[in-house]
């Protein structure tokens, strides 16, 4: 109940009859009260309100019950209230406490637990022993007898006084002090109990250090990541300094692995490899050396804790970290853009263009296969039937083999021509097959009927080969000359397309209006490579044509597509840009160049 | 024959001969610390002695025990008696070593032996580097200072232990020389 507080209603002022305390014979046995408190007596027994010891007190409710009007009643407590009574104790011993008797005790119970023989001596100063040993009971120090002898000397031993001090309740300590100690010879001691020897030992003084623990023990930050800086005193003790090891012991506050260093002759370590921003709780223990001074390790210097300094990001690292990702930066971009037309061809691959298999097909025609074919007249050949009968729309292969009369002279034609136009016509045949109704365009759709008529003409016996060798400028035949259907005004714009494109304008003109032969001679194309193919072509029949069936109607055409490969184009520039322009979204591989070169390059390179 | 008499005549040869002076003062706490470990090991080794290790007669060894409150008073005031007390005891020891390996018949002892003769040699050598007075020993093979006599090679190389931990180690590291060198 605080003090402060009003009391609350229903209080009851009690007075507790003198308290007592010590030396109390309390409730009849030999205990002795430690402490004496006013209590409240309520309804009921259990429910008690203590207040510190006063005579009165107020009594205020007792937990759920009725303090009642009796008054209060004195209670006291025995000993067995540990934390008051070894607040007694520990009062008594500080103030009681002589430092030799402190420290003696702390020793003592060090020294009992290392060393096995007895009586155990240690050295705390450079001209001081202290030997003791520990016995059951409680005897008087006049029961035994201490004496001790140095080896170099002829005199008697000597006697020492002891006096006794009670440990642990039942045990005693008998404890003998040196006035005067001489080091770096044997001591011989015994211990007689009534004249009955009991212990010797023989020691030498300077083996049996047991000094106090590092003083001042301070640890610092040392500026470095994962380090810390333990400094202590050295013991002050004479021709010491130079003949100690150190042991530090530190660990993580909160964890029990404790790791231990060792240090010789030095009183300052520096810890590493420290875990950063860590709480670390260090302590020291010392020892001579074991060289000049040997000993028994000291207590535990108290624990000093420190913390070790965060882990920061080196400016460094960060800087290295950042320009090594701009360099791969720098680099995958460059990467990309050289490489950026092949990326682009895997990503979206290039649709292949027929473009350059069809000379003016797009560029010119606008893609108007019928236009390009032959300006239009040739709208049927494209009509089902032929398409039906046809099997493969590319290389036609059309003999007439109806009446070839005039010879042609064989020229000698450049021989790539030749060789290449013979592979095309034997892929000709291979493709062609009896297809070969394809009697390229005609002019006009005047004659419909004309293929027919041509089929009738084949049906008839065979011609000898030989006879083969000449055509009828009246037949109809293929070649390629179109040199009377020159015009320039309406060829123009073909003329500077390849011959291929109008192959078969030529043949299909009325029969009235032969082409001479002579004229194969000398054909002349405003585009030059198209004479090599178209003459070629007609080498075809006076050649090495392989005989086929009577049946067999193969027309010499030139597949422009086939013979454009060698053949340059010269393109000219009219109109092809806007041409060109007008297939860029068709064909997205084709390079969008507004203007093309000037000088008839090939435009198709990328294939 | 090597007798112990041309041991003596050898030694004080050397001690009269030595090096030439004046030597650097050795002030290194760790040579002498070598000579202490080594006069432990041969003390230990003397431990499985068991031929010859009992002397005929008894040697003449220094006395070793040091008394601190004595021993820093001397120390101020009559730091020279100190260094004479040192010298005698080593020459009494070198005495000592050279009778003892007379006796013994065991080789690997002997080498221990020859090991420690020459040990005591040396600190006479840095003793002298010091700039402590030169010791003479006595004509006579007696000394003045006290002793103590042993009967046992055990109780020889203890006391040769003792004495270099204590008063030989004391002398050297408060010598006057080496004091003047560090801060």
């Amino acid at each position: 109940m605080n003090p402060r507080s009003p009391p609350p209603t229903g209080s009851v002022s009690v007075e507790c009859g003198k308290l007592q305390y010590s030396s109390h014979n309390w409730r009849g046995t030999q205990q002795r009260a430690v402490m004496c408190v006013c209590v409240c007596v309520c309804e009921r027994e259990r429910e008690r309100e203590t207040y510190l010891p006063r005579r009165r007190a107020l009594c205020g409710g007792c937990g759920g019950s009725r303090a009642l009007d009796s008054g209060g009643r004195c209670v006291c407590f025995s000993g067995t209230m540990s934390p008051v009574r070894a607040l007694r104790r520990c009062v008594f011993l500080l103030l009681v406490c002589v430092r030799s008797v402190c420290a003696l005790d702390s020793k003592a119970s060090l020294l009992v637990a290392v060393e096995p023989e007895d009586p155990k001596c240690f050295a705390e100063g450079m001209r001081d022993l202290t030997c003791f040993w520990e016995e059951e009971g409680s005897r008087s120090p006049d029961d035994y007898a201490f004496t001790y002898m140095y080896q170099e000397t002829n005199e008697e031993s000597s006697k020492c006084a002891l006096t006794a001090q009670s440990v642990g309740g039942s045990k005693t300590r008998y404890i003998c002090r040196l006035p005067s100690v001489q080091h770096f010879v044997p001591l011989d001691v015994s211990v007689f109990q009534d004249g009955r020897l009991i212990y010797n030992r023989n020691l030498l003084i300077d083996h049996v250090f047991l000094l106090d623990p590092p003083a001042n023990v301070t640890v610092t930050q040392t500026g470095e990541q994962e380090q810390l800086r333990v400094c202590w005193l050295p013991p002050a003790l004479m021709d010491m300094e130079n003949s100690m090891m150190y042991e530090v012991e530190y660990a993580p506050t909160g964890s029990h692995m404790g790791k231990r260093e060792s240090v010789r002759a030095r009183s300052e370590i520096i810890l590493h490899s420290l875990q950063p921003d860590t709480r670390y709780n260090i302590r020291v223990r010392a020892k001579p050396d074991g060289l000049s001074y040997s000993g028994y390790w000291t207590a535990w210097a108290p624990w000093v804790s420190m913390t070790t300094p965060p882990a920061e990001m080196d400016l460094l690292i960060l800087a290295l970290c950042v320009v090594i990702s701009l360099i791969l930066i720098l680099l995958s971009l460059t990467l990309l853009l050289s490489y950026r037309r092949f990326l682009l061809k895997k990503v979206w691959p290039v649709i292949p263009s027929p473009e350059n298999k069809f000379d003016g097909l797009f560029s010119v025609y606008g893609g108007n296969f019928h236009e390009w074919l032959g300006v239009g007249n040739r709208g049927f050949w494209w009509s089902p039937t032929f398409l039906l009968v046809e099997e493969s729309p590319s290389p036609l292969e059309v003999l007439s083999e109806a009446g070839f009369t005039a010879p042609v002279p064989v020229h000698p034609m450049p021989f790539k021509a030749l060789g290449l136009s013979k592979k095309e016509v034997e892929e000709d045949e291979r493709t062609g097959g009896q297809d070969s109704v394809l009697m390229g365009r005609r002019k006009g759709k005047a004659h419909p009927h004309w293929v027919l008529e041509q089929l009738q003409s084949l049906d008839q016996p065979s011609v000898p080969c030989c006879e083969l060798h000449t055509l009828e400028p009246s037949d109809t035949y293929v070649s390629l000359n179109y040199r009377s259907q020159q015009d320039s005004g309406a060829m123009s714009p073909l003329a500077d397309i390849s011959e291929e494109s109008l192959p078969l304008q030529v043949l299909f003109e009325s029969p009235g209006t032969p082409t001479s032969f002579s004229d194969l001679e000398s054909v002349t194309y405003s585009s030059g490579s198209g004479e090599i193919s178209s003459q070629s072509s007609l080498e075809y029949p006076y050649g090495a044509w392989p005989l086929k069936g009577p049946s067999y109607i193969s027309m010499t055409v030139t597949d422009s597509g086939i013979s454009t490969d060698y053949s340059h184009m010269s393109w000219g520039t009219t109109g092809l840009g806007d041409l060109a322009m007008a297939y860029t979204n068709e064909y997205k591989n084709k390079v969008p160049a507004p203007r093309l070169p000037p000088h008839g390059h090939t435009v198709y390179s990328y294939y | 024959m090597l007798q112990a008499k041309h041991l003596k005549i050898l030694l004080l040869a050397w001690t009269r001969l030595g090096l030439p002076s004046p030597l650097r003062p050795i002030c290194d706490p760790r040579v002498l610390d070598r000579f202490i470990k080594e006069a432990r090991d041969t003390e230990f080794a003397m431990r499985s002695c068991s031929e010859g290790c009992s002397l005929a007669e008894p040697l003449s060894v220094p006395l070793t025990s040091v008394d601190f409150a004595i021993w820093e008073k001397g120390d101020v005031s009559e730091p020279q008696k100190q260094a004479q007390e040192v010298q005698s005891g080593l020459w009494l020891l070198a005495q000592a070593i050279s009778a003892v390996r007379v006796s013994i018949t065991s080789t690997a002892l002997h080498s221990l032996l020859d090991n420690s003769h020459s040990n005591i040699h040396s600190i006479g050598q840095v003793i002298r580097s010091l700039n402590f007075p030169e010791y003479t020993p006595p004509a006579d093979g007696t000394v003045h200072e006290d002793t103590w006599r042993v009967s046992s090679t055990l109780e020889l190389f203890r006391v040769h232990t003792n004495f270099l931990r204590g008063k030989v180690r004391l002398l050297l590291s408060h010598a006057p020389a080496c004091r003047r060198d560090s801060t």
